[in-house]
């Protein structure tokens, strides 16, 4: 086989594939612009929605790191609300106790240290009820 | 490291890069409009050819300028010709493959063994065009007709080298970036496309 007709084949292949794509109907033709409208349109679309996510994204992060905080806080240890009024106020008087230097000779903080055996006692003996 | 004063500043600059301003997005998107009306109708018939079903070749055609226009459309333009035919392939030989399970499954099930192929035609297709036909453009359309016939014969990377060399003219690089191949494989494919096309149409053709 001639290089010759080797070119003969290929550019009569050519022709013709061409001579088809002219001849395509108008339905076709029609399709084609409508699917490379929706195709650009997508990507337009796409665009302004990225756009969107790029400012909202910001916002969206303090308001998660706010929501975050405020989570944190009510959770905490510190501010755990959940004692009674009767709770607190014993709370109070401990701290009172602990921190007054009224008490005469003994620091109130030297008796918290002095005897833990007496006060394990102590714990024992209101748990185990009634003294016989 | 850039330093940020407040949080907010942060998270703008987050997401660097930052994007293509307005003005050269329109540009590149008319750009690539301009690209595609080009390409569309060459594009639809070489999808036509390998798949028969001009509803599927739509179909690929499309999906294969949206995935262009989502994915690549920042990049030059260059590349876009052989990424929207490499795309295009991807999408050919999937649907293939669809097909060649749904007919290995249809084998399986009771009731007509139907060609899908022809199952969605349109009556009005094989409608006479009311156009008096001329008798030498009518013995075009055969030529085509065979040689479409004996494209599809041909296995899928010789099909597509002889397409993309001979149909859309692009050189032996451009075919090589399109069908992910080096350029003496594409020399191989295509000449062995155009030896077995040769014996399949004949001399006369």
């Amino acid at each position: 086989m001639s290089e010759q007709r080797h070119d003969a084949f290929e550019m009569r292949s050519r022709t013709l594939f061409h001579d088809s794509v002219e001849a395509l109907d108008m339905r076709i033709r029609s399709r084609l612009t409508q699917a490379r409208s929706a195709a650009l349109g997508a990507a337009r679309g796409r665009r302004s929605r990225w756009s969107g996510w790029r400012i909202w994204t910001p916002a969206a992060g303090v308001t998660a790191a706010a929501i975050l905080g405020v989570v944190l806080w009510i959770g905490s240890p510190l501010t755990h609300q959940s004692g009674t009024m009767a709770d607190v106020q014993t709370s109070f008087e401990d701290l009172d106790l602990v921190a007054s230097s009224d008490e005469g000779a003994t620091d109130a903080m030297d008796m918290l240290q002095d005897d833990i055996d007496f006060y394990a006692f102590a714990d024992r003996a209101a748990n185990s009820g009634p003294a016989a | 490291m850039a330093r940020f004063d407040t949080l907010n500043t942060a998270w703008m600059v987050w997401d660097s890069p930052a994007p293509a301003p307005e003005g050269a997005v329109l540009e590149y998107t008319r750009e690539l409009e301009k690209f595609l009306a080009e390409i569309e109708r060459r594009a639809f018939r070489m999808a036509q050819v390998a798949l028969r079903d001009p509803d599927d070749a739509l179909d690929v055609v499309q999906d294969a300028m949206l995935k262009l226009t989502r994915n690549y459309a920042s990049r030059p333009s260059a590349e876009w010709r052989p990424l929207f035919y490499r795309i295009l392939e991807n999408g050919i030989r999937d649907l293939q493959r669809r097909r060649t399970v749904r007919k290995r499954v249809m084998t399986w099930l009771p009731g007509p063994k139907e060609d899908p192929d022809n199952e969605a035609q349109d009556p009005l297709d094989n409608v006479a065009d009311a156009a008096p036909t001329i008798p030498e453009k009518l013995m075009q359309a055969q030529a085509m007709e065979q040689l479409e016939e004996s494209l599809r014969a041909l296995p899928a990377r010789q099909r597509e080298a002889f397409m993309l060399r001979n149909f859309e003219g692009m050189d032996v690089a451009e075919t090589a970036s399109a069908m992910a191949c080096s350029e003496g494989s594409v020399k191989t494919h295509y000449s062995r496309a155009v030896h077995a096309l040769r014996e399949q149409l004949g001399e006369v053709w």
